[in-house]
């Protein structure tokens, strides 16, 4: 009850309660606020990014792209979307650097300014880059160098890796146009009971170790 | 004043985020139609060509296993009569319907046109006719899981091969393999699954890597047509001898501990088994297998078209595709790597070409001694010897790639083989000289096919003109009936792009 009362009285200090002729429509709108915000969080999947799942990233149709060239290369195995593209040294940085990429993705792709070729801006490469020294630190560098070379590191890392790896992961050409049909989701995310004998079969051959038990 | 500019504003906010609900709603609209396919592929579709709207690129790719005209060293693509090339096969396989006709292998494509023009289906002018059972369509058709599915997997196994004949027109295709809602691998084919049963596994724990092997398991492995499957009355059905293991001598065993035979062989008298393509099993036993490669890897690598990245469903010999086979890995000369495989594959052909005519002598070795009075006591053991020879030969020489899959297993299966012949003429040797016959028993021409037909009392022109007959008034006849059978199937569209 005292939180109620202090934030009462906060609002009233800074004026922000309406008079009582505008109490009225002041509450309609600020629920309509309130009820139109839920609603999109709703409708645009919000809590879905806060997870790791690469499905989030294609909510929005013109990932896809990116999704199917992932999927089709070596890195679906072992790393994610995020694994690449967020930052990895602390939680808050994580969240953080999401949040402002996701909101500038979110307002040019709602202003429909999405340029054809998608490109990392240059916060993303360098997230990208420390990324791909962070898994494959033991390719590119060398302990006993290191020991024993002054900048050694900073020779080894300081060029993007795909100067030379230009394919990795997401193919050469990965413009909107450059997709097919894609109903093809990996096993992973897969729905959780998928089998791999179709269920016709499946009936079938329960039908038959049936009869083969009464016959027993 | 300030109040009502703070309505005004609040009231903007309102309508901008109805806009910013509107537009979502609007752009998740839109990806209802960017990249969705064109056609509800329904439960089993057999026709690949409906399959083909919603992935051109695969289908296209797939289409390319009609084309026969790469041809490597050993097992090209294109029309070649093995019987022509290695006589002796007529006089292992006398009494079995290969010793008529047996050709090299050709693509996925030709399945259903080459079961039907192979001397070995025999020329059924009525539907309940001919020598072969319906269980030789599960391995060639789409058409197949369709019919388990109408009638039942028993009952699909229980009828004629002729019985069919209009039910199975689709060459091997999309449905074999695919779950038509998401594309997952499936297996679509009973025997696999209860391979799997019999040897305890789940098929359903098998990885994607596995899966991507396990959808070619669903025939490139070898099988018998169990005759008396309980409660399958009637039925020749289709199954693995995986039970005590996936290995020559258990596969063997297996077979001995049933007392099956396949046929018997009218000149040795022998209960013969006849191996057929062990293609995953031996695979299986390959250093490749052992890395983690699968059958996909190699047969199937990811290709480049238009900027997009797609699994090739050209499937064939992956020398004719060594720069996106085998580079993948190997980083040599591809003349180098396409020497590695053939003197694999030379070696290996050149001990079970031995083996082959070994075994083609010892059956008429056999025969002499029946003929000069021997009994069925003294003939058991050089029976079993030439039993056991034969499949080994066969297993290793059927698999088809197990000279490079496996290439020390199947030297050894070779070795092995030759060993027991060897040891089963010098029976026999001593045998016919106890019967008052020691010398070389005289032999056919082994150069002459037509010549061996004939010697094994077959008679090759009744054969052709039968089979002539059945494919002029016979197959239209199905033909007929399929199509008009598809015309009537509906196609859903989605998108009209």
């Amino acid at each position: 009850m005292g939180f109620w009362q202090t934030t009462k009285r906060t609002l009233f200090r800074w004026k922000l309660i309406p008079p009582h002729r505008w109490r009225r429509p002041a509450i309609v709108l600020v629920a309509a606020i309130v009820g139109l915000g839920i609603y999109v969080l709703k409708l645009s999947n919000a809590a879905s990014y806060l997870s790791d799942d690469p499905q989030a990233c294609v909510n929005c149709h013109l990932m896809t792209p990116q999704y199917i060239t992932w999927t089709h290369s070596s890195h679906r195995e072992v790393a994610h979307c995020n694994d690449c593209h967020v930052p990895h040294d602390n939680v808050f940085n994580k969240y953080f650097f999401k949040a402002k990429d996701g909101l500038y993705h979110a307002s040019i792709f709602t202003l429909r300014k999405e340029p054809e070729v998608i490109r990392a801006l240059a916060p993303s490469q360098a997230v990208i880059q420390s990324n791909c020294i962070r898994c494959h630190q033991d390719q590119v560098t060398d302990a006993r160098m290191t020991a024993t070379i002054a900048n050694h590191q900073e020779m080894r890392t300081d060029r993007t890796c795909w100067e030379c790896h230009r394919d990795v992961p997401h193919g050469k050409i990965k413009s909107l146009s450059s997709v097919g049909y894609q109903i093809e989701p990996i096993k992973e995310y897969a729905p959780k009971d998928l089998e791999v004998i179709p269920a016709w079969l499946k009936s079938s051959m329960q039908k038959q170790n049936n009869q083969h038990e009464s016959n027993d | 004043m300030k109040n009502w500019i703070l309505f005004l504003i609040t009231a903007v906010v309102v309508f901008l985020l109805a806009m910013l609900a509107y537009s979502i709603m609007d752009r998740k609209n839109e990806a209802k139609y960017a990249y969705q396919p064109k056609v509800e592929i329904g439960n089993i579709e057999p026709r690949d060509s409906i399959w083909g709207l919603n992935y051109p690129r695969q289908y296209q790719s797939y289409m390319k296993t009609k084309d026969t005209s790469f041809h490597s060293m050993y097992n090209t693509s294109g029309h070649v009569a093995v019987l022509e090339e290695d006589p002796e096969l007529v006089i292992l396989w006398a009494g079995y319907a290969f010793s008529k006709e047996y050709n090299q292998p050709k693509g996925h494509a030709h399945a259903v046109e080459d079961i039907r023009q192979i001397l070995r289906t025999g020329g059924p002018m009525e539907p309940g006719e001919g020598p072969m059972p319906s269980t030789c369509w599960t391995c060639k058709s789409p058409d197949v899981p369709r019919l388990m599915k109408e009638i039942g997997v028993t009952e699909f196994y229980s009828k004629k091969w002729s019985d069919l004949g209009a039910e199975v027109i689709n060459p091997i295709g999309c449905a074999d393999c695919h779950n038509p809602e998401t594309m997952n691998l499936t297996i679509t084919r009973p025997a696999l699954v209860e391979a799997f049963e019999a040897m305890g596994k789940d098929i359903n724990a098998a990885s994607h890597q596995q899966m991507r092997s396990l959808v070619c398991a669903q025939c490139h492995v070898e099988y018998y047509f169990d005759k008396n499957a309980p409660d399958k009355k009637g039925a020749q059905y289709l199954t693995f001898p995986w039970k005590d293991g996936m290995d020559v001598e258990s596969v063997e065993s297996y077979y001995d501990k049933l007392d099956f035979a396949d046929w018997v062989h009218p000149i040795s008298k022998t209960r013969m088994l006849k191996a057929q393509h062990p293609d995953y099993e031996l695979f299986s036993l390959g250093v490749h297998a052992k890395r983690g490669v699968s059958c996909a890897d190699c047969h199937m690598p990811y290709k480049t078209e238009g900027g997009q990245k797609f699994t090739d469903h050209h499937i064939g010999s992956p020398l004719s595709n060594v720069e996106n086979s085998c580079f993948v890995c190997h980083r040599e000369k591809k003349e180098d790597l396409i020497t590695d495989v053939y003197d694999r594959q030379r070696t290996i052909k050149k001990g079970s070409q031995k083996l082959m005519q070994l075994i083609a002598k010892a059956h008429i070795e056999a025969g002499k001694a029946w003929e000069l009075g021997a009994t069925e006591e003294q003939m058991a053991p050089i029976q079993e010897g030439i039993r056991h020879a034969q499949w080994r030969w066969d297993y290793a020489v059927a698999s088809h790639g197990a000279a490079f899959h496996a290439p020390l297993p199947t030297s050894s299966i070779v070795t092995s083989g030759t060993s027991i012949i060897e040891e089963s003429r010098l029976q026999l040797a001593r045998l016919l000289a106890d019967l008052g016959h020691n010398k070389p028993v005289e032999m056919p021409d082994f150069n002459d096919t037509e010549a061996l037909q004939a010697y094994i009392g077959m008679d090759m022109e009744k054969e052709r003109a039968d089979k002539a007959q059945f494919l002029e008034e016979v197959v239209p006849k199905w033909l007929e009936e399929g199509k008009k059978r598809e015309a009537g199937y509906s196609i859903e569209m989605i998108s009209n792009e």
